[in-house]
Parts: C-alpha cells; structure tokens; sequence
C-alpha cells in the first residue's frame, strides 16, 4: 500500500524540512566556522554543487530504473558515469569540451549497455543479474580506461584519479547550472508522469496500452545519459546516489511518478549535501573525497536491496 | 455493417522450425466467446499474442481488427479495440492494484475498477501492493485490467489457469456478463470451455486447425483428435476413457 493523500503530504514536508535543514548545516558548518567571506566564496557554492549534482544523479537513476525496468539500476554502477569520466578526459586531452565529452561518453556507455543487455531485456523485460554485470563489467572498463588516461598523461591541469574515479565535491563549480537542468528532468518527467507509470509495468504491458515504448525509452536513455555526463562534468563520478534515494523512497510508500519526480531530486540533493558535509567535518582538518564517502554508504545499501530482491 | 472485430487471413504462425498454425482464415465478432484449445505447446499463446499484435517468432498472412490490419493502427488506436491478458505478469515495481486498473484505462465510459474488482471477488485486494498477491489473485487482477481498458477485443491467454475451481467458475460468469465483447481465450478444462464457450478453435499440432460452434466443436472425436485421448460424455460432464 503506497503514501497517499495526508500522510503522502506530511511524508513531503518532512522531506523539504530535511533538505532544508542539511542545506543550512552544510552552509553553516565546517572548518572556518562563521565567516561571511568563506561561506559566500567557498562554502555556499559547494553546497550548491553538491545539491545540484545529487539532484542530477538521483534523477539520472530514477530514469535508468524505467528504462531498465529494473529497481537497481544506477549511473554509476551500470557504468554510465564511468563513460562519462572517460569521455571528460578524452576531451580535456584533445581539447575539446569537458561537457561535451562527458555528455558523449555517459550516451555511449548507455547506448553499449542497452546493445549488451538487448537479449537480457527482450527475453524478460528486465533481465535484472545479467544487467547489472552487465553494466559492473562497463564500469570496471571505463574505470581501467580512465586510469590508464591519467597515467600516461601526467598533466597538471587535470584534476587527480579521485576526481574521476569516485568523485569529489572540492572546488566544484556550476550547481546552478545543475539544478537548472535537474528542475528541466524533473518537470520532462512529470509531463509524462502517466506513461512512464504505464512503462513500470512493462514494455509490452505499456505498448498493449497505447505509448509509444521505444520513444519513450530513447528519451529516457538520453535524458538520463546526459544528466550523468552533466553530474561528472561538475563534480566527477559519484556512485549510489541515483540508486538509493529512489529505492528509499519507494520503500517509504512512494510509488507514482508524479511524486517520484519532484522528491527524488530534492532527496538527492539531501543525500550528497549531507554526504558532503560528512566529508567535511568527519576528519577535519582533512577532507575526505565525497565520493568515497557515498560508495561507503551506497555500496551496502546496494547489497541489502539486491538481498531483498532475491527474496 | 459487417466487418468482423478479429479477422485472420492465411495466417501462418512457426516457432522453432515447427509450423504451429498453417493458413488460418477465421474471424471472430462481438457477442462471441472463442476458446482456443490444444495440448501444450502447440502455439495458443503464440496465436493469442499475433493476434493481439505482439511480436511471435515468425509469422505470414494477416491479422486484421474492425476490417483494418493491425499494422496500419497506431498504438493509442490499438489500445482501444484490442486488450491481452498475459499468462503471468512480471511485476518489477510497487504499484497498488487500484492504481493499475487506472492505468489500464484507454477507453473512458468502461466499468469502473471497483466494479471489475467486485465481480472477480477480488475487491479486497483494491488496496494491495500488485507484488504481494498470490498467483490467482494477481490472475485476477490482470483480468480487471484486461477489462478496464474498455477494448472490445479482449484475448486471454489461460486466465483460469492459477484459478481454484470456484473461482473459475466466478470468472467464467463474469466472462459471460461481457456479453457486448468479443473473447478470445485459452483453456484445457474441457468442462470449463463447454461452460463458457460459446465457439472453439483447435489447434491440432501439425499445423492444422478446426473452427465452429462450441456444440459441435466438443465431440468424442475432435477432442480425441486435439488431445491424442479418448473422451465420453455422463450426466453433461466431459470425461477421460483410459
């Protein structure tokens, strides 16, 4: 039985309470403590990165979900944002642009993994294991690619492996530019609330009654491609995010895409704010790769609903 | 008007080197209730999906809906004259069964969920989670669906199948009470078919097949010639001779 009408709506308050709340710690909070000049310069635009980039992942997830019709799927472990890290340095080293070459490289690892996992999907509509080692195969790829660019190309313009391996939030730039284009995702999603529901329930189930499947899934693999592209470009691979907030939420009760949408993107936003701000303070002075801090969350979260779904 | 709401035309179905139905030329209408009978394997599901439009393994001739062939509807158009009903659904995701049936929807002026539910006795089950029913519940549910999208074709395949024996009953009167729609489905229950059916396509293997009334359809030798067994009749009862 899923949230509906007041408890849906208390559910929703409480998570823009949350958010709102981690926002203001993580602007407050840190080394430096309370200095104007750090908060505007530093801090505040962090935050902002770390907001908008969780909010691009978890949209990103939400869409692979749909996509794959299958409750695991994430950017980052199907391999797409490893893709995406790949394509930023190919273009950094060519000089070319590094959201354009995220952007392509996120759209080439969906498109091979759709191509890998084309027999897996037809034959039963989600082809679950074989996807996701699948996808673990071309994210451990893209990671060996990406390594060997860093290595034979020692150059001290390009940000460190961290950076493009697990990600990290320092220094990071452009969230409004992120949340701009996760608000686009989320408003995309909600005009097509009713078909994407019908996708849920199956590519044949949604073709029997009227949509157009195979656009509906193109939209979905480019949308979610480039929001990944776009989340790396900013703050490199970050792992998880796309696949725990909307599993959370789903266990909460939340089950519409009308709903899925909006939260999914304010409870990614949460997460890595909150994440980032671990990362922050845990170890402070030091600072830890956010990155890594998310794959310690999300990795056995990942174990305990791929438990769950076996059962 | 006569355009028939299902009609096939030399269609010809194969799957794994085997022709399962060879030159099929029958049609169905409104009012009719088809049973598509035939041991296992032999192509009724594969028959129900080509005529619902859904991809078979191969396949000539044509399939045609209100007199138009199925290639030439758009998929919205579809929707609204031709409903199927899968053997089992692979569900993925939550999703409350009140909900599904509101998804189903294509047609709006169709019976309500809560109408559908009541008649297949599975009401109770309006606010459930579709992952969480048993087998003949989420059978149950699917032919709500099924209905719920208000298509006057309406193909089943099985939809007894995880039924206990009262509620096949149930589900053969409700199937009784869409009298305005056209049926096709597929069944082994000899008794249950001669119950509810009101015509019978067999389907003998070899890629032959027999179509008529469901009262001459279900004869000691036909039903020996589908099903390699010999048959009698007692008290109106079908039964098997050893």
């Amino acid at each position: 039985m899923g949230l509906q009408g007041t408890r849906l709506a208390k559910f929703a308050a409480l998570l823009l309470a949350a958010t709102a709340a981690l926002l203001a710690a993580a602007v407050l909070l840190g080394s430096g403590g309370l200095d104007a000049q750090l908060i505007a310069t530093l801090r505040a635009p962090r935050v902002l990165a770390a907001a908008g980039v969780g909010a691009l992942l978890a949209l990103s997830g939400l869409a692979m979900q749909v996509l794959l019709r299958n409750p695991l799927a994430d950017p980052y472990v199907l391999g797409t944002s490893g893709g995406a890290s790949v394509g930023a340095l190919l273009a950094l080293l060519g000089g070319a642009s590094l959201w354009i070459g995220a952007a392509a490289g996120a759209l080439l690892a969906g498109v091979l993994l759709l191509a890998l996992a084309r027999s897996a999907l037809a034959a039963s509509d989600d082809g679950s294991a074989r996807l996701i080692l699948t996808g673990a195969m071309l994210a451990s790829v893209a990671g060996a690619l990406a390594t060997l660019l860093l290595t034979i190309t020692p150059d001290e313009r390009l940000r460190g492996a961290i950076f493009w391996l697990v990600g990290d939030l320092s220094g990071a730039q452009h969230g409004g530019v992120c949340l701009l284009a996760a608000l686009v995702f989320a408003l995309a999603l909600v005009a097509r609330q009713r078909s994407v529901d019908r996708l849920l329930l199956g590519s044949e189930a949604a073709t029997l009654l009227g949509e157009p499947v195979r656009r509906l899934r193109y939209e979905l693999l480019v949308a979610a491609s480039l929001a990944a592209g776009l989340a790396v470009a900013t703050a490199g691979a970050i792992g998880f995010v796309g696949l725990v907030v909307p599993q959370l939420l789903r266990l909460a009760g939340v089950q519409r895409t009308r709903e899925l949408a909006w939260m999914s993107p304010v409870g990614g936003a949460a997460l890595l704010v909150a994440a980032d701000l671990a990362s922050r303070i845990v170890a402070a002075p030091m600072e830890l790769p956010v990155g890594a801090v998310m794959a310690l969350i999300g990795a056995p979260l990942f174990i305990g609903f791929l438990l769950r779904s076996a059962r | 008007m006569n355009r028939p709401l299902l009609e096939a035309r030399s269609l010809t179905l194969a799957a794994a080197g085997r022709t399962l139905v060879r030159d099929l030329s029958w049609r169905a209408d409104a009012g009719q209730r088809w049973c598509v009978i035939g041991r296992n394997a032999v192509g009724k599901s594969t028959l129900l999906r080509a005529l619902a439009g859904l991809p078979v393994p191969r396949r000539d001739g044509a399939v045609s809906w209100l007199g138009r062939d199925q290639v030439g509807w758009s998929p919205a158009d579809a929707a609204a004259v031709r409903a199927f009903a899968p053997q089992q659904s692979a569900d993925r995701f939550p999703v409350a069964v009140k909900r599904l049936l509101e998804l189903a929807v294509c047609v709006p002026d169709t019976p309500t969920a809560g109408e559908l539910l009541q008649a297949l006795d599975a009401a109770p089950l309006a606010d459930r989670d579709v992952m969480q029913l048993s087998g003949g519940e989420r059978q149950r549910v699917a032919l709500a669906q099924c209905a719920a999208q208000g298509a006057p074709l309406m193909l089943l395949d099985e939809p007894v199948a995880f039924q206990d024996p009262a509620h096949q009953m149930q589900v053969a009167r409700w199937l009784a009470t869409l009298s305005g729609r056209c049926l096709v489905f597929s069944a082994h229950d000899v008794n249950w078919i001669a119950g509810i059916a009101t015509h019978v396509l067999a389907l003998l293997g070899d890629g032959r097949w027999e179509a008529g009334a469901a009262a001459q359809m279900l004869s000691p030798q036909r039903l020996e010639a589908v099903y390699g067994c010999r048959w009698r009749q007692a008290d109106g009862a079908w039964l098997m001779v050893d």
